[in-house]
């Protein structure tokens, strides 16, 4: 036994002392030194980490601390019966990771575990659920994974819907055209939300209208989902437009995310949904908010009702405001969309045959996508600038995903010309041979209407103008 | 937990309010300014009960204005790391629950609610045990520990947990 050596605490007057104790030890340890059991061990490494804490302080330590300074030592290293160096490091280590706590989120820079102030901000912010919550990584991963389970049990999957030109359109008050001024005396009463779909919101300088067919949307894919709200306007709207769409709060709860709690700039994302990416569908009209999360993205058509909104996107028709018109209830695009909704919940729950955990959603929305325009073979003719790479254009990829074939050459099996013009070499052939002659609408309405539309209405006329500007809800 | 201790603080008034009602005009104005306001040091402060003393008034070069040094009693309320408190819930989610005992806001993670209490969705999310016997939604009143705290000028935080022996709902709003 090495206590003399071992101790820092050597005084020369302890010396024989120290040396009579390691006898008497020794003797009396055989007899209490095989203790196997896990408590005894824990004990140990608890007193010999106080022992770690003191040894440094307490240079003028008493005879009796020094007692049992030397009584620890000595079960210690009987007990670990290895070098007592690598030993000590070992228990240390062991101690450390149990105390230490990973910090899976704070609240109010407090870990959420342990209750200490944590100094670093780190993890993503949920200032959506509650002010000053903000979770690591690791510990988003695991609530997502026990939602899962919780959600799939259910028979739910995750919705993200946008606000603007997707469930509803909103105008500031002083954009109103003298055409528009009608609807300020239409107004539904704030008092009772849950019925009218037109609203003046005074302290916001606002007016809002919800699409056709919002409110039986919700209702009915809620049944189906767990949805959020996600809109690149700011908090204060957000919740305003949440409270018009939802006055029971039974659809999205807390669950409403805008631009102030996203983190990336002009950009959504999923990170901050507490839903696994393989869940989640997304409704959206902006495709480009979405680069990360394309497969899981439906494209809305725009809802553009007020005259300011048809003006911000280039539209120079009427709006449907100064028309007196709007979409369709019960055939407009969120019924539509709908539809569609509830044939990928049925196709993921009760056609898929693997196992729950393992399906993914974005592969169920792909195959439902190529069923669209299935066994047709496209080819566009004066629809691409001649130097553009045919592939990459945007009517070649959509029709791609809807299940189209293109190809760029003429022969038997094509079944639709694409053109803007019956003048060319194609289109002639195209009514030659009795194929289709279809505008390159035909293709964005499929896409947004999820059914392949009759081509009648879709034929090329001569002399119409290059690339007629598709006015919004032409289709309905 | 709650004190009832002697504060003091500079008040400044401006001088349409001297004369009969000055001494009214300041505890008026002492009220408005300190309840419900923080303190890192005392925590919330409550209500003041009485005022010990009002000093000399010194009059502010410049702008006419007189600070009063006054002293007064108040009951503060500031949690502690370790205390048990009584609480409301606010609002449930997957990550946890969160609550709120007077101005404190108290945060529970699901990591400290008993591993026997699950989290269910739907329009009232709530935690409950398998058997259903216990069950924690918004309005339940829980008792949980403090463990830790974080007091700002306006706010106090707190994390809280119930993973404890005596913790938990002591009302259930469903069953009253």
């Amino acid at each position: 036994m090495s206590l003399v050596s071992d101790s820092p605490v050597n005084s020369s007057s302890s010396d024989d002392f120290a040396a009579f104790l390691d006898d008497a030890l020794d003797s009396g340890d055989s007899s209490q030194s095989s203790p196997d059991d896990d408590e005894d061990n824990d004990k140990d490494k608890d007193n010999h980490n106080d022992l770690e804490a003191q040894l440094p302080n307490d240079l003028d330590t008493q005879r009796i601390k020094r007692r049992k300074v030397a009584e620890e030592l000595e079960n210690i290293e009987e007990l670990q019966a290895s070098t007592s160096h690598s030993s000590l490091e070992q228990t240390l280590e062991a101690s450390k990771k149990k105390d230490e706590c990973t910090h899976p989120g704070s609240f109010g820079e407090m870990c959420i575990l342990c209750g200490q102030r944590l100094q670093a901000e780190s993890g993503v912010t949920f200032g959506y659920i509650h002010k000053g919550l903000r979770l690591q990584n690791d510990e988003i991963v695991r609530l997502r994974n026990t939602d899962m389970k919780n959600l799939l049990r259910h028979k739910k999957l995750y919705l993200v819907l946008d606000l603007d030109h997707t469930l509803l359109n909103s105008t500031e008050l002083r954009d109103m055209t003298s055409e528009e001024e009608y609807l300020k005396s239409q107004t539904d009463s704030p008092q009772d939300v849950s019925k009218g779909n037109l609203f003046m919101l005074t302290l916001m300088r606002m007016m809002t209208k919800l699409r056709p067919f919002a409110r039986t949307f919700l209702k009915e894919a809620s049944e189906m989902f767990e949805m959020y709200i996600y809109t690149m306007g700011d908090r204060a709207y957000a919740l305003e437009m949440a409270e018009l769409l939802d006055p029971q709060r039974e659809y999205f709860s807390s669950r409403v995310i805008s631009r102030d709690d996203g983190t990336q700039k002009h950009q959504k994302g999923l990170d901050i949904v507490l839903g696994q990416e393989s869940a989640v569908l997304i409704l959206d009209d902006t495709e480009h908010a979405w680069t990360k999360h394309k497969e899981n993205l439906i494209l809305m058509e725009r809802y553009l009702f007020f005259a300011s909104s048809c003006r911000q996107f280039g539209f120079n028709c009427k709006s449907l405001s100064e028309l007196k018109s709007d979409e369709s209830d019960t055939d407009g695009a969120l019924a539509t969309v709908l539809e569609v909704l509830k044939q990928i919940h049925k196709i993921f729950f009760d056609e898929l045959k693997d196992n729950l955990v393992d399906r993914d959603v974005r592969q169920v929305l792909k195959t439902v996508k190529k069923e669209i325009l299935k066994g047709c073979k496209i080819v566009f003719s004066r629809v691409f600038p001649t130097k553009y790479q045919a592939e990459n254009h945007h009517l070649w990829k959509m029709a791609e995903q809807l299940g189209a074939t293109c190809t760029t050459e003429l022969d038997s099996s094509v079944t639709h010309v694409v053109s803007n013009d019956v003048g060319t070499e194609k289109s002639r052939w195209a009514v030659k041979h009795n194929k289709f002659l279809v505008l390159p609408r035909w293709i964005e309405a499929a896409n947004y209407m999820w059914q392949k539309k009759p081509e009648e209405n879709f034929s090329v006329k001569p002399n119409e103008e290059l690339i007629t500007p598709v006015c919004s809800n032409a289709n309905s | 937990m709650f004190f009832h201790i002697v504060l003091e603080r500079n008040m400044q008034l401006h001088p349409r309010h001297f004369g009969r009602n000055l001494r009214d005009n300041i505890v008026a104005k002492l009220m408005k300014d300190v309840e419900g306001t923080c303190s890192g040091r005392h925590g919330f402060v409550v209500a003041i009960t009485g005022i010990e003393n009002i000093g000399k008034g010194l009059i502010r070069d410049g702008t006419g204005f007189v600070s009063f040094p006054v002293k007064y009693q108040c009951v503060v309320f500031r949690p502690f790391k370790g205390e048990i408190l009584e609480a409301v819930v606010t609002m449930v989610n997957k990550m946890g629950f969160f609550a709120e005992a007077g101005p404190v806001q108290i945060f529970v993670s699901n990591h400290l609610i008993p591993d026997d209490m699950e989290f269910q969705s739907g329009d009232m999310p709530n935690y409950t045990t398998s058997d259903g016997s216990v069950k924690i939604q918004k309005d339940s009143e829980v008792r949980l520990k403090i463990i830790g705290t974080r007091v700002d000028a306006t706010e106090i935080f707190c994390i809280g947990t119930i993973k404890d022996d005596f913790l938990g709902v002591i009302n259930d709003p469903a069953a009253a």
